[in-house]
């Protein structure tokens, strides 16, 4: 399998490849068209996810602008990252992105850049000759104008992900970096989905808490169609939780009641709620009167995941490492 | 001798029909309260057989065995039991809070988030949480209560400048409240939209609209204790509110201590509602229009309207919770949406079948 997955991906490249000097470039994008005579001598990125995806393509030297980090970023970007300048952690404003006199602005979300827009809309970039790249992965089987984080039509697929990587590659005329960056993401995914189905032998049930406004208040769990909804899928893991919704908040007495095989919870730097802090998430699953006597809690089948790694973005594929790993010692421990 | 012993006899037996009356209704609102307490309990996210049900009460209560499953006996005992009980204070306390404050402000329009309290503890959750003040070692609960408690401050001292020293005029306290809130609600909006994330605030948003998810006994304890208290202070003030409601200088010349009953009756209202909002969000809707409700089934007498509002106020917010858990299957709704939705009208019914002519 793994050959022909292989020889496709260099069949792919090649012929990508082929393209690359096919400027003027024209591409179809979340409902707009893409036009570019050249590749763009300077791009700023909304979104820490199109930053990093620019950074592992060997991009660094072209990004003059970046807004909107949710994490530090990740270690092997850190020297070319301090060189660019940052204009907002969060929300950038109009004008201190095109005050950078980029070619092209590559956002991460529709609810920053897109028809709601609250830096603007494409139009009013693509009226300054300003081109405009949206990740795939936001809008792709997304409805960004409905629920509050929008709502998920399809399930995320990956694919989506990998075709923002090769878009932005063909963008900047590197076709061949964004093939063999694609090849290793999906060769790691699909490493970490045979080894957990190599050692399944019955289907197990999941939840993944992410966070709580408050320590026992209703917790946000991963959603059926969204990106952490999609890795335990992929991973053979069947969601407990049935929402379209991309982090709902479904109430501990629904996920005690539905007692899955495993309890998957996010770790992060991120310090605002106190169950931010995956000990505290910890304690509280084995001090509750109700969770304590959930089987995940009293076997100890509690998995621990990177947050950054719940995004459709080039740190998915850490996420799906560390649930496959975590999976396959519980499966050993249970023999 | 017949004819001079006669006169005692029915004002005796009046008493004690009068007693008897009050004993009972006392009895019969208890037990409606318990009943909608268990419907509470036995109506929730996830099915749980009222059987269940009072097992699981008699295991806790009476010391009875029976064997329950016990995530079942955990929900029913730690999760809803609490949720209902909550309910019940808050939609107490904050009735009463109202009754207070309409009645010594004379402005049919005073509710308990008039004076700032629900701003104030919005800009306290959002400090702690999304501002990061205190780095998840401070719960969004204890920001609430502490940015409510300061908010009242604030328009207190605003009020009490004002009025020269003291509360002449009520129009100052709502102007106060009106200045106070919004002050809160822009310094709760510039740290959203500071630091905001899309994710956090929606939490807060949804904790703002009120939400009974993850009450336990610590806080049905608190909850319980702050409403008594505050009922019994209330009661012990029936006659001095009854005065107020004709203005501070009849109540003076009634004997009132104006001062001192004003500043006991505003604290506890205030306190009232920074301690229910700091539990369950801001729910909109209970403090304004239980009172005239209450007004309109049994007047405007406070040794009357007090208990009932209290009671109303219980009954209404159980009933909005079960409400807020089922109308959507699988989604809790804020239970601030569920009272004004379904409130307002059903307030609207009330006032348009009430006689004419009462405030």
């Amino acid at each position: 399998m793994l050959p022909r997955r292989l020889a496709y991906a260099a069949l792919l490249a090649t012929a990508l490849s082929a393209h690359a000097a096919d400027y003027p470039l024209q591409l179809q994008n979340c409902g707009h068209r893409l036009q570019l005579d050249r590749a763009p001598a300077s791009v700023v990125t909304i979104g820490q996810g199109g930053t990093e995806m620019l950074y592992a393509l060997g991009l660094g030297d072209k990004v003059v602008g970046t807004a909107l980090w949710f994490n530090p970023v990740l270690p092997q970007f850190k020297a070319i990252n301090d060189k660019v300048p940052r204009l907002s952690d969060n929300i950038p404003s109009f004008e201190s992105v095109i005050g950078k006199r980029p070619a092209l602005v590559v956002s991460q979300f529709e609810w920053m850049v897109g028809k709601d827009g609250v830096v603007a809309t494409r139009e009013q970039f693509h009226d300054l000759r300003i081109a405009t790249y949206a990740m795939p992965t936001d809008c792709e089987g997304k409805n960004n104008l409905v629920g509050a984080d929008g709502t998920r039509t399809a399930s995320y697929d990956v694919q989506t992900l990998y075709k923002s990587i090769r878009q932005l590659a063909e963008i900047f005329g590197v076709p061949a970096r964004g093939a063999q960056l694609v090849q290793s993401l999906s060769d790691r995914q699909a490493q970490a989905v045979a080894k957990v189905q190599g050692a399944q032998r019955q289907q197990l049930t999941a939840a993944l808490w992410f966070s709580s406004a408050d320590l026992a208040a209703d917790p946000y769990m991963a959603g059926k169609n969204g990106v952490a909804g999609y890795m335990m899928q992929t991973l053979g893991l069947r969601n407990i939780v049935s929402s379209t919704e991309e982090w709902p908040t479904v109430g501990w007495e629904t996920v005690a009641k539905a007692n899955p095989s495993v309890l998957i919870i996010a770790r992060m730097d991120r310090r605002r709620f106190p169950a931010d802090d995956y000990q505290k998430k910890l304690e509280f699953l084995q001090q509750d009167p109700v969770t304590r006597h959930m089987d995940a809690v009293k076997h100890q089948r509690i998995v621990i995941v990177d947050a950054d790694a719940l995004q459709g973005s080039i740190r998915q594929v850490d996420g799906m490492e560390q649930i496959a790993e975590a999976v396959l010692q519980l499966q050993g421990r249970a023999k | 001798m017949q004819t001079v012993a006669r006169p005692p006899a029915p004002t005796l037996l009046h008493a004690a029909g009068l007693w008897l009356r009050g004993g009972l209704l006392t009895l019969a609102a208890l037990g409606l309260l318990l009943v909608a307490v268990v419907l509470g309990i036995a109506i929730g996210e996830t099915e749980i057989s009222v059987r269940t049900v009072f097992e699981v009460l008699a295991n806790q209560l009476a010391g009875a065995s029976y064997a329950v499953d016990p995530i079942n006996q955990g929900i029913v005992w730690n999760y809803r039991l609490t949720r209902a009980l909550v309910a019940a204070c808050c939609g107490a306390g904050l009735a009463i809070s109202g009754v207070i404050l309409q009645s010594l402000l004379r402005n049919a329009l005073a509710e308990p988030y008039l004076l700032g309290i629900s701003a104030g503890a919005s800009t306290g959750a959002v400090l702690v949480t999304v501002a990061g003040l205190g780095a998840g070692a401070i719960s969004m609960t204890t920001g609430a209560f502490v940015g409510a408690v300061c908010a009242f401050a604030l328009v207190a001292l605003l009020a009490h400048a004002a009025g020269r020293g003291g509360l002449h005029n009520s129009g100052q306290i709502v102007l106060a409240g009106i200045a106070g809130s919004q002050l809160f609600n822009a310094l709760t909006s510039l740290i959203i939209t500071k630091s905001g994330s899309a994710e956090q605030a929606r939490g807060i948003m949804f904790w703002l609209l009120g939400s009974l998810s993850g009450v336990r006994w610590p806080d049905t304890l608190g909850a319980a204790t702050v409403a008594v208290a505050g009922t019994v202070v209330c009661l012990l003030h029936a006659r001095a509110l009854d005065a107020f409601t004709f203005g501070s200088e009849s109540a003076a010349a009634l004997g009132v201590p104006v001062r001192r009953v004003q500043l006991t009756l505003l604290l506890a209202a205030a306190l009232m509602t920074a301690v229910m909002v700091s539990i369950v969000g801001a729910i909109g809707f209970v403090g304004l229009v239980i009172p005239h409700a209450a007004r309109l089934l049994v007047g405007v007498r406070h040794r009357r309207l007090i208990p009932v509002s209290a009671l109303m106020g219980a009954l209404f917010l159980i009933a909005a919770d079960v409400v807020s858990r089922t109308l959507i299957p699988g989604q809790v709704l804020p239970i601030g949406v569920i009272t004004a939705l379904v409130g307002a009208p059903v307030f609207a019914l009330i006032l348009l079948k009430a006689p004419g002519g009462r405030p």
